[in-house]
């Protein structure tokens, strides 16, 4: 078919091209060699750092507001400046599949600094840096700086430790709350939620607003919140609520669960209870489409989170029809799903140093401040307060960052295996009136404590 | 002697040209032999993909079958996972679950297609259009198909709800009610894979031989008995075929499990499937040795059921 003359051009042709790409350099970015300041402590060192969510190298158009978001060069260039020599290099992600991604990278060795919401699965298999002898070295860290009970909240047992360790630092915030709808409460002529509703507060006041809206005329539900894939959660806060738990320990080998306590079954008697005011669909996600619109249905939104609000709210120009309530506290004042996403150093980093000095700056006011404003994602610092980004939806702002320091500590160890599916299965089971509460939660308990013997 | 000359520079010639000749013979030998290797070569990159990315994963699963491993730290443990995952009355549900979808999918959709297939094959006119507008879902991606559904059959907005409530029938809370969603995925597998099972039936009805209908009608056969005595008998191999592929992508249903009820199946596992399982226990779990139990399981059920649907339909592979 081809001549030899032209099998073997085009077979060197071949060699060449794989060789060049292969020798190239996968830095991604031109301006690299303007780092290469031979004199500094960074010099030639490159720090290639792992994000998930929806960052962008280049400027953007956010889809939700239409504003123009900066690039992820800006972190690179100030991080640059302030280490002369270094260069950042990021490997993004979406948050689709980032568990099993984020462990793919991890076992070939990617990056440096991974963002990594299941810190509580990786540091177990020592494939992270502890970061105890860094805060401790290091006089320009100060914990202080960051929201209560973030940094608490994120420790973890590494490989062969008995007690919970810093193996993160708090980099996206997140946190659970209640949302309401303060036209329609207005509407009926029921007071707003106080800041701390009780459960029986929740329940009266959706049932007083289910019905055909008495100005609108339409249908109003009284509340909403997910059956499905999240209902796990807002059944545990309903247990912290009456001063229950979800049970105790955080290694495998002492977990003990306590998913059929007496709190557990009056929690979930209460979720079915309440679904009466509620649209039908929660168990598949569905009923609440209308919300954040000028066409919402619904009173009283359970188990919500910033991600979903502030944004659209502010760009529809709802967001002072918007009221936020804390989720179900115990008698100190915590409960709640703790949420977010910490950043770590891989184990095997050859630039642990400078790996650090990134935590530290993503932490730090530039960074943290760059990340609300371009992401929207919450800020996880103290000093978020004083944005004026921060002031214009301060009202909505000021709740969900009280949530983030109020949450239940350690994160929920088994919140992303296999008991939350099991339990997760039995309240939709008896949401949908497969069994009673009782009954599915003493199956729950069961089931989880079967594949937890398994495991061990 | 000038013969004699002429003799011996003819022999020289002949064996000179014979020479040649046999040269030839070795070059379009090797040329050949060239050949093949270039086309080995060109083989070669694709060769290496199938090893890296289908002959490995599925060893180094047979393996991880034996661990219990996360992904970084493995302990050995035998036949346990296997053991587990048999034992596990979350798999067996996931099991009937994928039978009860697959079964139903395939009664409703290969008979429907074959009615669809036949009306459109007996059109005069705008057979073409037909085509094009039963094979359109199938080229839907089932992801984009599975969120649209959601919407179809939402239990206050859906279309399908209107539309019953409209005729006076009782609505349905679909994909929210563990009796119903089974169901609202029966219908959209059914929607999706009809076109498919159109386009290959109408195939095989245009390449009976008009003959045979000819010869049926000059003995007085009707249209039924035509149907019935002629056109289904000559598509028993595309029927073989229907179900055969039919049963395979069944088992393996996950894609638009995993869009309409997560990785569990929501809600109660009602739709969860076998591969959802699998996907469940390995990846948000972190449980590779379970999961991959779980996919040698599912191999040796398909591997069963294909065999079972091959003696039946009488298909020789």
């Amino acid at each position: 078919m081809f001549s030899k003359q032209t099998f073997r051009t085009l077979l060197f042709l071949l060699v060449m091209g794989i060789a060049i790409a292969g020798c190239s350099n996968t830095d991604g970015n031109s301006d690299a060699g303007d780092n290469q300041n031979t004199d500094s402590e960074w010099a030639g060192q490159t720090l290639r750092v792992h994000l998930i969510g929806d960052f962008d190298m280049e400027d953007a158009t956010d889809p939700i507001t239409g504003e123009t978001t900066e690039g992820l060069y800006v972190l690179k260039e100030e991080f640059e400046n302030q280490h002369p020599g270094a260069t950042v290099q990021f490997i993004t992600m979406p948050w689709e599949g980032y568990t099993e991604k984020t462990q793919a990278m991890i076992t070939s060795g990617e990056a440096d600094v991974y963002q990594m919401p299941g810190i509580a699965d990786f540091a177990p298999q020592g494939v992270l840096e502890p970061l105890q002898s860094y805060i401790d070295e290091d006089p320009e860290f100060d914990p202080e700086v960051f929201i209560d009970n973030q940094i608490e909240g994120w420790q973890v047992l590494g490989p062969d430790s008995d007690e919970l360790q810093t193996y993160g630092l708090p980099f996206q915030g997140d946190a659970r709350f209640i949302a309401y709808d303060k036209q329609i409460f207005d509407d009926w002529g029921v007071e707003y939620l106080s800041d701390h509703p009780t459960m029986e507060e929740v329940m009266e006041k959706a049932e007083q607003m289910t019905g055909e809206n008495p100005v609108t005329g339409k249908q109003n539900y009284g509340v909403w919140f997910r059956g499905d894939f999240n209902s796990a959660f807002p059944l545990i806060n309903l247990a912290e609520g009456q001063n229950g738990r979800w049970g105790t320990g955080f290694a495998w080998d002492e977990i003990e669960f306590e998913f059929n306590s007496p709190e557990m079954i009056t929690g979930l008697e209460w979720l079915l209870d309440v679904q009466e005011y509620a649209p039908s669909g929660i168990t598949s996600n569905q009923g609440n489409e209308r919300w954040l619109t000028e066409e919402n249905d619904i009173a009283i939104m359970l188990h919500q989170s910033p991600g979903e609000i502030v944004k659209a709210a502010m760009v529809q120009g709802i967001d002072d029809k918007i009221g936020i309530a804390q989720e179900f506290k115990n008698d100190e004042g915590l409960g709640g799903m703790l949420a977010g996403s910490p950043i770590a150093i891989s184990a095997d980093s050859d630039h642990k140093d400078l790996a650090w000095e990134w935590l530290k700056f993503a932490t730090s006011d530039f960074a943290q401040q760059y990340v609300y404003e371009n992401l929207g994602s919450m800020p996880v610092i103290k000093a978020a307060s004083e944005w004026d980004s921060y002031a214009e939806v301060e009202h909505l702002l000021d709740p969900m960052l009280e949530a983030m320091s109020t949450p239940w500590t350690p994160r929920y160890p088994w919140g992303a295996s296999q008991p939350r599916y099991i339990l997760t299965s039995e309240v939709e089971a008896a949401l949908t009136g497969s069994r009673s509460a009782e009954e599915a939660l003493d199956k729950a308990q069961q089931e989880s404590t079967e594949w937890l013997e398994n495991r061990n | 002697m000038v013969k004699k000359k002429q003799a011996t520079s003819g022999g020289a010639v002949q064996m000179s040209s014979s020479m040649a000749a046999n040269a030839d013979v070795d070059t379009i030998k090797s040329k050949k032999r060239r050949s093949t290797f270039t086309w080995y070569l060109f083989l070669l990159p694709s060769f290496l993909g199938i090893l890296l990315f289908m002959v490995y994963p599925i060893v180094e699963s047979f393996r991880l079958s034996f661990y219990q491993s996360n992904g970084t730290v493995e302990t050995f443990i035998g036949l346990r996972n296997f053991q587990y995952v048999l034992t596990s009355a979350t798999f067996w549900n996931t099991v009937w679950n994928t039978f009860f979808i697959g079964i139903f999918q395939i009664l409703i959709t290969i008979p429907l297609g074959f009615i669809f297939a036949s009306l459109i094959n007996s059109v005069r006119f705008g057979q073409n259009f037909f085509k094009v507008v039963y094979f359109l879902p199938n080229v839907t991606s089932i992801v984009a198909a599975a969120m649209i559904f959601q919407f179809v059959l939402h239990p206050e907005m859906g279309v399908a709800n209107y539309a019953l409530d409209a005729l006076g029938l009782p609505t349905s809370t679909w994909f929210s009610d563990p009796t119903t969603s089974k169901w609202g995925v029966i219908l959209l597998s059914v929607w999706h894979w009809i076109g498919f099972v159109v386009i290959i039936c109408l195939a095989n009805l245009q390449a009976i031989s008009p003959e045979m209908y000819e010869a049926a009608r000059i003995d007085g056969a009707s249209s039924i008995q035509q149907w019935l005595f002629i056109t289904i008998p000559n598509m028993s191999g595309t029927f073989a075929f229907l179900l055969i592929t039919g049963w395979i992508g069944s088992l393996q249903r996950f894609n638009e499990i995993y869009v309409l009820g997560g990785p569990s199946g929501s809600p109660a596992r009602s739709i969860q499937t076998m591969g959802a399982f699998i996907y469940e226990r390995g990846f948000t779990g972190f449980e590779f040795g379970i999961a991959s139990a779980a996919t040698y399981i599912m191999f040796v059920i398909i591997l069963i059921f294909t065999f079972f649907n091959l003696k039946i339909s009488k298909m020789k592979l």
